[in-house]
């Protein structure tokens, strides 16, 4: 997988449109964002959601920043690129898309066809059996109307295809010319996490800003329901308090930072955590 | 009420409640100008908080020792306690304060020399290397009062 990563950002949401960013992203970053993708006339509220991958704008920002990704507004370059492709400029890109579209076409076709194939072999099994009946039990009575039954004519048709991605638009564009470059800017708390390996998720199903991870959450459960405050904001004892009881109730404690604010002398950036759990007493 | 006299009513609400429903002994108020106000230690009547990663040591060498009667003792440890009043309002700074005025083990702890640590790697839990750590004692105006801990630093959360 190539970096930088193609961020797209549509209607204020930062999505991810390929399997392989996705992938890269959670093993080499520690990004396991949330799966937004679902079909429109079947739409599902499951966790079993699909492509595209929705990243929270301080992932985004954290990216950016390591040169791992960059962000296009999709829907200024995406009509852009259509327009381009029919411009001089752009039409070695479009013999690529078209041929790849072609390749799609092609490919889904063919499994239509297999498909069609084995049901064909599946009826045909299954009138052999009933033909096989009916002469034995006799010919008085099937004559009359064994002419009816014939085989189902079935009508010839291609796939419509609506192209999931358009990726092979983008070969031989500038990626990096086009960018986004306003971007929100990460915590250093969530750096601090993230560059030490762990996952973090939104954390509003346990009670706060994230649930963190001690590594992929397909392999841990969360360690921590955790806020991230100001390093002199006023934090409500009952807040500490309802989110320690909270989180011990859900096996976990209740980590909250901030980051410490430049002070002569102090160091610069460093990022300050406190564990809060049930005493038990 | 001034602000000293409501942070030592607090004080002695918290000494209170540890020595007589908790059963707490040796309750020493501890001040240190460094210290916003003044804080507690005392000695719990039985264990209160094992790091999990002692727990899998203690686990390991009750292994290796068989399967007789032999437990590894456990006895209370020293710790810290700070009262806060539920109406408090307190920045991560000001938490920031009070762990980096702390030592790691109240005055009076027993000292675990490196040799017995050696020997007992359990021990690391348990001495000056601990990780900080107080009771946040926290007092309701019907004088309920709740504890939780809160650790510096990111700390394994236990299995409960």
């Amino acid at each position: 997988m190539a970096e930088p990563i193609r961020i797209s950002l549509l209607a204020g949401r930062y999505l991810v449109f390929d399997i392989e960013s996705v992938m890269h992203l959670r093993r080499e970053h520690g990004l396991c964002g949330v799966l937004t993708g679902t079909m429109p006339q079947n739409p599902t509220q499951n966790l079993f959601l699909g492509l595209p991958q929705e990243l929270r704008a301080e992932e985004v920002g954290m990216l950016v920043d390591r040169g791992a990704g960059y962000v296009v507004d999709d829907a200024v370059e995406h009509l852009r690129l259509l327009k381009e492709m029919s411009t001089a400029k752009g039409g070695k890109r479009r013999e690529g898309y078209v041929k790849e579209l072609k390749e799609k076409r092609r490919a889904a076709k063919k499994l239509f066809d297999e498909e069609k194939e084995m049901f064909r072999r599946m009826h045909e099994g299954k009138r052999k059996k009933k033909e096989k009946k009916k002469t034995e039990e006799g010919d008085d009575e099937g004559s009359l109307f064994g002419s009816a039954v014939e085989a189902p004519v079935v009508k010839e048709s291609l796939p419509a295809i609506t192209p999931s991605t358009s990726n092979a638009m983008l070969d031989g564009d500038d990626p990096l010319g086009t960018a986004v470059v306003d971007l929100p800017k990460a915590s250093a708390f969530y750096r601090h996490l993230n560059t030490r390996g762990f996952f973090t998720t939104p954390g509003l199903r346990f009670g706060g800003d994230y649930s963190i991870y001690n590594g992929d959450p397909f392999r841990f459960h969360a360690w921590f329901l955790s806020n991230c405050y100001g390093w002199n904001e006023k934090i409500p004892m009952l807040d500490i308090v309802t989110s320690g009881r909270l989180g011990t109730a859900v096996k976990k404690s209740f980590l909250f930072g901030a980051e410490r604010e430049e002070e002569e002398g102090e160091k610069e950036g460093e990022v300050r955590m406190f564990c809060v759990e049930w005493a038990g007493m | 009420m001034s602000l000293t006299q409501r942070t030592s009513a607090l004080t002695k609400i918290v000494l209170n409640n540890l020595a007589h429903q908790h059963d707490w002994t040796d309750l020493q108020p501890h001040s240190q100008p460094d210290l916003p106000r003044t804080i507690l230690h005392g000695l719990p009547p039985k264990r209160l908080y094992v790091h999990p990663d002692e727990q899998v040591e203690i686990i390991k060498a009750e292994k290796e020792m068989g399967h007789g009667e032999d437990r590894i003792p456990q006895p209370p440890e020293l710790e810290w306690v700070l009262p806060l009043h539920l109406s408090e309002k307190w920045s991560p700074a000001e938490f920031a304060a009070v762990f980096d005025a702390i030592e790691s083990l109240p005055p009076g702890a027993p000292e675990i020399t490196g040799e017995e640590e050696g020997k007992k790697p359990w021990l690391a839990w348990r001495g000056r290397g601990r990780g900080k750590r107080m009771l946040l004692a926290t007092v309701q105006d019907d004088s309920t009062v709740t504890y939780y801990w809160i650790h510096d630093g990111l700390v394994k959360p236990r299995q409960n």
